[in-house]
C-alpha cells in the first residue's frame, strides 16, 4: 500500500464540485437527496426548529430542494405522531381516519390534498406519504 | 317436534330472537395496500387510552400523565402505552436467516415463558423499560394497553409502583324477565375426518339435540335447545393440502369426504333448530384472525337451510338481548405459549379486563393488517364469553366491579372427550353434556 496523500485518496468532495441540483422535481424515486423539516418528530419538540435530516455523499449539506408550501404542508402532516404512522396508508385516508378519531387534523391539508384531486395538473405522488417506495 | 304414542299434543321447540353482530369481523372493503401492522397498533393504543385516561383520575388523581419521551429521572408520573414483552424463547424470523439451514424443523416448545422474560411499555414517542416487582413477566404479553405509575431510575428504566388495567367494559343490563327455560348447546372439535371422530358418539349428539332420542321428559328438555353453536375444528383437512400445489386425483376424496360427512349431520341438525357453525384452525378457512365465515358452497344440504348460519371466528352475536361472544380458540392458545395462568378460564378473564379479545394478534398470532380499526377491542362486555376446542369444559361466572355478570365457558374438544357445554339463558347456569359409546 502506498503512503501517500490518503486524504487524497478518499475523495472528500465530489468532482464536479458539490451536488447539482435535480433537473426535475421528482420526489418518488430513490435520490439521496437532503430533506429540510421544521419539527421532525412533533411529539414534545418545538414546532419551528430548523434540522437537516439527511447529508448527501460528499460531505456537504444540499441546498433546498425544489418542492413547494404544499408539499411541505404535506409533509408536515405525514410527520406528526399524533395523527399516527404515516407509511402504508395514502395522505387522504390517513386524514379521514385521524379526521374520524376525533384528532382534529388540520382543515388545509385536507383542502390540498381535494384541490390536487380535482386539479388538472394531479401529480399523484403527492397522495402517497413521504417515505413511500422508500422504506 | 315429536308425537307422543298417547297422542298428547306435539312438542314445540322453543325460539329466541337471534341477532348476528359479526359484521366488523368480516373483510369486506378492506384493501391490502403493502401496509405493516403498525396501524392496528396504533389504532389500539388510541382507542385503549382514552378509557384509561378516563379511568385515571379515579385510580390516582394527583399524578401528571407523561409521555415516555417526556419522562424525567426521579419524577413520578403515570405513563400510558402498549406493553412489549422481550422473550428471549420466542422464535424470530430472523433467527432462519442467521442460522444454518437445517432439515430438521425448529423445535416447538409448549411454552415460550423464560426467567429472563422482561416488559417493555411503548407509545408514539419511545419505548422504556419496565422494572420492579409489581409487574410480574409472566402474567402478561405484547400488544396490551395499561397505565402504570411510577419513576425513571438513573438507569433509564422505568420503576412500576402500580398498574393499571382498563377492567371490564360497561355491560348492558341482560334482560331479566324471562320465565322459561332456554338452553343454548356448544360443541367444538369434532374433527370430522380423523381418526378421532367417532361417528357415532356425534349422532347421539345430533339425535339428542333435534329430539329423536329419549322418552318424552328427555324431548321436552331438548325442546327448550334454542341455538346450537359449533366453536371451530367441525372438520379437519390434512394441512398437506394447504400448501398450495394441486391435489392428485386419488387424494380428492381425502379432501372432500370428511367436508361431505359433516354437511350430512349438519342438514339434520339445520332442519331441527338454529346453528350457528365458526371456523378454527384446521377448517377450510383463512388463518389469520379473523376467520371469514366457511364457504356455503361447502355444506350443499344444510345451506339450504334458514337455520345455517356461518359465522366468523370471533363470533359475536344476541340471543333474546343476551349478548354473546367467543372463539374457536386460538385467542386463548396464544396466551397460554406465551403467559401462565392457573387455567384457560384466567387467559379468558384476563383478556375481558385487557378489553381485547386476541391481544398477542399481530405479534404471534396471524392478524389481518387492519388501518382503520382493530375488530377485536371489547367495548361492551358480553353476557356470555366462550372459548372452543380446549383440553377440558370449564366454567365460571366472572362478577365485575360495576355489577357486571359474565359467564365463562371453557369448551372441550368433542372428538377426545364427547362432552357438550349446555347453557340455560334464563340465569346462566351452565352445564355438560356427555356423550359415550363405550359399553
Amino acid at each position: 500500500m502506498s503512503s501517500g496523500d490518503i486524504k487524497g485518496f478518499y475523495r472528500q468532495k465530489k468532482k464536479n464540485g458539490g451536488v447539482t441540483k435535480p433537473s426535475s422535481s421528482s420526489s418518488s424515486s430513490k435520490k439521496s437527496k437532503s430533506k429540510h423539516y421544521t419539527g421532525g418528530a412533533s411529539v414534545g419538540a418545538p414546532s419551528a426548529a430548523p434540522t437537516p435530516a439527511l447529508v448527501t455523499r460528499g460531505g456537504a449539506i444540499d441546498l433546498k430542494e425544489e418542492y413547494g408550501d404544499e408539499e411541505e404542508a404535506l409533509r408536515q402532516f405525514d410527520m406528526d405522531m399524533k395523527y399516527g404512522p404515516c407509511i402504508g396508508v395514502g395522505r387522504l385516508e390517513r386524514w379521514e381516519r385521524a379526521a374520524a378519531m376525533g384528532l382534529h387534523p388540520p382543515p388545509h391539508v385536507r383542502e390540498v390534498l381535494v384541490g390536487l384531486a380535482s386539479g388538472s395538473t394531479a401529480c399523484s405522488s403527492k397522495f402517497k406519504c413521504l417515505w413511500e417506495g422508500l422504506v | 317436534m315429536a308425537d307422543s304414542e298417547m297422542g298428547e299434543a306435539t312438542l314445540e321447540r322453543k325460539l329466541a330472537v337471534y341477532r348476528n353482530l359479526d359484521e366488523r369481523f368480516v373483510i369486506r372493503e378492506e384493501k391490502y395496500k403493502g401496509q405493516q401492522f403498525s396501524h392496528i397498533y396504533f389504532m389500539r393504543l388510541h382507542h385503549m387510552r382514552s378509557q384509561l385516561q378516563s379511568l385515571i383520575p379515579k385510580w390516582k388523581p394527583h399524578l401528571p400523565v407523561n409521555t415516555v419521551l417526556g419522562l424525567e429521572e426521579g419524577k413520578e408520573c403515570i405513563i400510558v402505552g402498549t406493553l412489549y414483552k422481550h422473550m428471549k424463547l420466542k422464535p424470530s424470523i430472523l433467527d432462519e436467516y442467521s442460522k444454518e439451514r437445517s432439515a430438521i424443523p425448529l423445535v416447538k416448545p409448549h411454552n415460550f415463558m423464560s426467567t429472563d422474560d422482561h416488559l417493555i411499555l411503548e407509545d408514539e414517542s419511545g419505548r422504556v423499560k419496565l422494572a420492579g416487582p409489581m409487574l410480574a413477566p409472566s402474567a402478561f404479553v405484547t400488544g396490551i394497553v395499561i397505565a402504570v405509575h411510577g419513576k425513571e431510575t438513573s438507569e433509564g428504566d422505568f420503576f412500576v409502583e402500580d398498574f393499571l388495567e382498563a377492567g371490564l367494559a360497561p355491560q348492558v343490563d341482560r334482560p331479566l324477565d324471562s320465565r322459561e327455560d332456554k338452553f343454548v348447546a356448544f360443541v367444538s372439535g369434532l374433527s370430522v375426518g380423523t381418526n378421532a371422530f367417532n361417528p357415532l358418539q356425534f349422532q347421539l349428539l345430533v339425535d339428542h339435540v333435534t329430539g329423536h332420542l329419549g322418552d318424552e321428559n328427555e324431548q321436552r328438555i331438548s325442546s327448550k335447545i334454542v341455538q346450537l353453536v359449533i366453536a371451530g375444528n367441525s372438520m379437519h383437512i390434512s394441512h398437506g393440502f394447504f400448501s398450495g400445489q394441486t391435489v392428485a386425483p386419488k387424494d380428492h376424496a381425502k379432501l372432500t369426504e370428511p367436508i361431505r360427512e359433516l354437511d350430512i349431520f349438519l342438514t339434520q341438525l339445520v332442519a331441527a333448530l338454529p346453528v350457528d357453525i365458526m371456523p378454527g384452525c384446521n377448517d377450510p378457512a383463512n388463518y389469520s384472525l379473523p376467520q371469514q365465515p366457511l364457504h356455503r358452497c361447502l355444506f350443499a344440504g344444510a345451506s339450504a337451510y334458514n337455520t345455517f348460519v356461518s359465522c366468523t371466528n370471533p363470533h359475536h352475536f344476541e340471543l333474546d338481548n343476551v349478548q354473546f361472544v367467543g372463539t374457536s380458540g386460538q385467542n386463548i392458545d396464544d396466551l397460554y405459549k406465551y403467559s401462565d395462568a392457573k387455567d384457560k378460564i384466567e387467559f379468558m378473564e384476563r383478556t375481558l379486563r385487557w378489553r381485547h379479545l386476541a391481544p398477542t394478534a399481530p405479534n404471534t398470532l396471524g392478524c389481518y393488517p387492519y388501518v382503520d380499526k382493530d375488530p377485536f377491542l371489547i367495548e361492551s362486555c358480553p353476557h356470555v364469553y366462550f372459548v372452543g376446542n380446549q383440553e377440558k369444559y370449564e366454567t365460571r361466572l366472572l362478577q365485575g366491579p360495576d355489577k357486571q355478570l359474565v359467564r365463562l365457558i371453557s369448551i372441550p374438544r368433542f372428538c377426545e372427550t364427547g362432552v357438550a357445554v349446555m347453557l340455560n339463558l334464563r340465569n346462566l347456569e351452565c352445564h355438560a353434556l356427555s356423550f359415550s359409546t363405550n359399553l
